[in-house]
């Protein structure tokens, strides 16, 4: 059995609109219930399904390569399909920074505030209204069957608008400073979150020992700032110029020690053991553990970044 | 001079780096360099956000082992960095824009010195340290920025 690229995008496919769904479910019921335990959990699980939203963007990319040759397949639909999945995929990440957000105040403060929250919930309902559509009009493009007006689906063109794939593209190669810009904020990032995450977790290998983990834990928020900065510039070029990547082992390794990587962000705020680690103190074996394969998958992001374009056929 | 960066280019490192057809030439010169930039850039940035107020629980006597990853990004940086300046010295040895990097470099390991002698080697407590120490933060900052956008474009020029 092979997986092809394609494959993984159907595998992956529902995960931002069942996982947006299931957070928005128990942010409700959390408010309801008026319980943290449960606002917490919800905050965690948007976060969790902003991360794994990326590769299902990237590889819907890759799967329109394959399928927009195809007899019965739409280019128009899949076109469509692209510019509302862009949207929902903007919301869907705005919405996962900002649960982050609610959980690292959450931290310093006892407890998220309601302003944050209010906005998480704002942010998500919005996500799944437009993560609903994504995935309508995403059903479409193989699913004849389920077509209510047929001739509409047909004449669908084009998106137009400034918010489209093509669009956007066309900004990145058009303008000849767009790309360098682009290019010179993504290695400040690189700097800002690469740093940031160093000195957080090399405290917890235990350096540093006189900083407690909390007094580190403001510096987070500027990690996360990195990360933001790589994310938009990263996407740039990969809507400008998706064929280096799609193709490309290199970009599916950094892609694969992305998600570790962020993941990892979710672990230095959630869990409360680091949080009590005071001056002096040494963290336990397997937060060490943990801070060592973050500081690995790192160097695995910027190794796999680097050689984007001498493993693979980026430029 | 440039008799001289044409011999560089011309040595055998030189022109294994420029054209050896393995991933251990040139990419990995390439990358171990971006190593060493989130290295002593990285730390460099953490130490002046501190400097400038930015987490003031934090307390700023411990942060000298920051000194130790920056020193260790600048000597791989400044090993890589001279292996791709001989790679293609004849064109960077004449670029302004190459000067200019080197130029803000020397500016961001200067206010590292100077920020290590002001706050971490004099007498006094660090927390009550010179009162110039948030410029020297700020000045390296955009140093290291200045840098970072320099090169980059080098690859556009």
């Amino acid at each position: 059995m092979g997986l092809t690229i394609p494959h993984l995008h159907l595998l992956l496919n529902h995960v931002p609109t069942v996982g947006t769904v299931i957070g928005v479910g128990l942010l409700l019921l959390a408010l309801v219930r008026r319980n943290d335990h449960l606002t917490r959990a919800s905050l965690e699980v948007l976060f969790a399904v902003a991360l794994l939203t990326l590769p299902v963007y990237l590889t819907g990319v890759a799967a329109e390569e394959r399928i927009e040759g195809l007899a019965g397949v739409s280019a128009g639909a899949i076109e469509t399909h692209e510019t509302a999945a862009l949207l929902a995929f903007i919301w869907m990440q705005i919405t996962g920074l900002v649960a982050w957000l609610a959980l690292w105040q959450g931290r310093r403060l006892a407890r998220p505030t309601s302003a944050s929250v209010g906005a998480v919930l704002l942010l998500s309902v919005v996500t799944l209204a437009l993560m609903g559509r994504a995935a309508t009009i995403g059903g479409e493009i193989r699913h004849p069957e389920i077509v209510v007006n047929p001739d509409l689906a047909t004449a669908v063109g084009a998106p137009t608008g400034w918010l489209t794939p093509d669009a956007i593209g066309g900004f990145v190669t058009d303008f000849p400073w767009v790309w360098p810009a682009a290019e010179s904020l993504h290695f400040l990032g690189l700097c800002l979150v690469f740093g940031v995450l160093l000195a957080v977790n090399l405290r917890i290998l235990g350096a540093m020992k006189a900083l407690s983990f909390a007094s580190l834990h403001r510096l987070l928020p500027w990690g996360i700032l990195g990360f933001s900065l790589n994310l938009i510039t990263g996407m740039l070029f990969f809507i400008a110029a998706a064929n280096q990547y799609t193709q490309n082992v290199a970009f599916f390794w950094k892609v694969l020690f992305l998600g570790l990587a962020g993941t990892h962000f979710l672990y230095l705020t959630v869990f409360d053991k680091m949080w009590s680690l005071n001056p002096g103190e040494e963290a336990g074996p397997l937060d060490k553990v943990v801070a060592a394969s973050a500081i690995g998958a790192w160097i695995g992001v910027i190794y796999w970044g680097r050689m984007l374009p001498f493993i693979g056929n980026a430029f | 001079m440039m008799a001289l960066y044409e011999w560089l280019e011309a040595t055998s490192l030189s022109t294994w780096v420029r054209e050896g057809e393995t991933i251990w030439a040139f990419p990995t010169v390439l990358t171990l360099h971006t190593f060493g930039l989130g290295l002593l850039v990285g730390a460099s940035a953490v130490m002046d956000l501190r400097l400038l107020g930015i987490g003031r629980r934090m307390p700023i006597a411990p942060l000298r082992s920051l000194f130790s990853l920056m020193w260790g990004g600048f000597w791989l940086n400044l090993v890589t960095g001279t292996m791709l300046f001989a790679a293609d010295a004849t064109k960077r040895g004449t670029s302004g824009l190459f000067l200019a990097k080197l130029l803000f470099v020397a500016l961001g390991v200067a206010t590292m010195v100077l920020i290590k002698r002001s706050v971490f080697d004099a007498p006094a407590d660090p927390e009550t340290a010179a009162p110039n120490v948030k410029l020297q933060a700020f000045l390296s900052l955009i140093a290291w920025v200045a840098a970072i956008v320099a090169g980059r474009l080098l690859a556009y020029v």
